[in-house]
């Protein structure tokens, strides 16, 4: 049909009805695409002629319309629900009536394992290279939190695996617990809200996020990229305890640590109370040991002050007896004995020591003093 | 200064035996550093002991559309 402007004077001017056909035109010649997204608002009812659903970037939330045939739908017998990943064949049109856009779908397929493990793969590479699971990024665990937070399923056995581990390893912790939906097309979000949610609570110093093993499928809520943004953005140290062993989600690798099992999960966030309080014990003793030590020590060293104490009169004693047997010595040394020892002799005349003959005279008696010994004589002659 | 919490008032008490060990300190300050241990000790255990094992729910809205 043409578009067909109205004139007024020199404006031309669209009808409402003629502007939705032009665009619609327009629009019809756009190719046939495949649109990926997550299934919303999926809105499907007997005696309509089509079925409506709102496709969902699962990054940005941004929403596109579709409408298919209700006959194709049932067709193709999917069983769909809100939440689930799709790829939609279709092309853009526009429902003229209400100059509403959206993409006509020829076919809809479920999103597949492989797809699935490629999509993963890709986000996988993209938050590594936005450097979400760089290991300078990991916060240290607080070895003792006041409060520790505990995401989980509603299945009971996670749930309770994780709390025993910790009570028995640490009776006195404090824990708070957000049951969730950790499986289904809904899971992300409902982990990403209970994560929020317990980090508002008081006190909380550490969040554990568990859930058992399960399949692939099963895991891919903790490989959803808003709960990986979440977990990244999460205020508190947060431990994965996720899966088992073999299994890597990506909430292992953006998480602060990661547990392969509850037990591990508790190590991570408790101290164990026996050795903990042991370690204690052991302080104080050495506490009491340094400082007897230090006493000890002081006390070793007076006494050997008071030891020096005692010792020094007596020890000035053997000083100067030390300095006079020295000097006795030296005197010894100085004395003629030694000299008369090697044939020498004093000769003396009434007690004086003569050192000339001009002091006797024939007659005189004089006394010698031999190295041994001595004798009295006579002079006879002086020369 | 406010309570530090177990983990600082044990790293102290551990530094504080560490450098009584080590024979460095001097009568005074080995006096004091033992009356400031013993202070930690105290404290620790009393944080020990005072902590009381509690498990809570989170109180959610119960959410009426399961998946």
């Amino acid at each position: 049909m043409k578009v067909e402007a109205i004139e007024y004077g020199d404006r031309r001017v669209f009808t409402v009805s003629s502007f939705n056909r032009g665009i619609g035109d327009w629009l019809s010649r756009l190719p046939t695409v495949w649109v990926e997204g997550e299934v919303t608002e999926l809105r499907r009812q007997a005696r309509w002629q089509s079925v409506f659903l709102t496709l969902k970037d699962p990054t940005d939330g941004a929403c596109l319309g579709v409408t298919m045939a209700r006959g194709q739908f049932d067709a193709l017998r999917l069983e769909l629900v809100n939440g689930e990943r799709v790829h939609v064949f279709g092309r853009p049109e526009l429902f003229e009536a209400r100059g509403d856009f959206r993409l006509r779908a020829l076919s809809i397929e479920r999103f597949g394992l492989g797809d699935h493990l490629a999509a993963l793969e890709r986000l996988k590479r993209k938050l590594a290279a936005e450097g979400l699971f760089a290991p300078e990024r990991k916060r240290a665990l607080p070895r003792l939190p006041r409060r520790i937070g505990l995401v989980t399923g509603n299945d009971a056995a996670a749930k309770r695996d994780v709390l025993t581990a910790i009570t028995s390893r640490f009776p006195p912790a404090r824990i708070l617990v957000a049951e969730t939906y950790v499986q289904g097309p809904r899971a992300a979000t409902a982990i990403a809200e209970a994560l929020r949610e317990i980090c508002e609570a008081p006190e909380i110093e550490v969040v554990v996020l568990a859930r058992g093993g399960g399949s692939f499928e099963d895991l891919l809520p903790f490989s959803d990229e808003r709960l990986v943004r979440a977990l990244a953005a999460c205020p508190v140290p947060i431990v994965s305890a996720v899966g088992h062993e073999q299994d890597t989600p990506l909430s292992d690798l953006v998480a602060d640590a990661r547990a392969s099992t509850p037990t591990a999960a508790a190590r991570l966030v408790v101290p164990d109370l026996a050795e903990l309080t042991a370690r204690l014990e052991r302080s104080r003793t050495a506490l009491g040991r340094g400082t007897r030590g230090a006493l000890d020590r002081e006390r070793r060293r007076l006494d050997l002050a008071r030891d020096h104490l005692r010792r020094a009169p007596l020890l000035l004693l053997e000083r100067r007896r030390a300095a006079l047997e020295h000097s006795a010595g030296r005197l010894r040394a100085l004395s003629p004995r030694a000299t008369l020892e090697r044939g020498y002799a004093i000769v003396r005349a009434a007690g004086e020591i003569v050192r000339s003959s001009s002091q006797l005279a024939s007659g005189t008696s004089v006394d010698v003093e031999l190295g041994t010994g001595g004798f009295g004589a006579r002079v006879e002659e002086t020369r | 200064m406010s309570e530090p919490t177990f983990e600082e008032a044990q790293r102290e008490l551990e530094g504080i035996v560490q450098r009584l060990e080590s024979g460095e300190a001097s009568l005074d300050e080995a006096i004091t550093l033992w009356e400031r241990g013993e202070e930690l000790y105290r404290l620790c255990s009393t944080k020990l002991d005072s902590a009381q094992g509690r498990i809570e729910e989170l109180a959610r809205r119960v959410e009426a559309v399961k998946p």
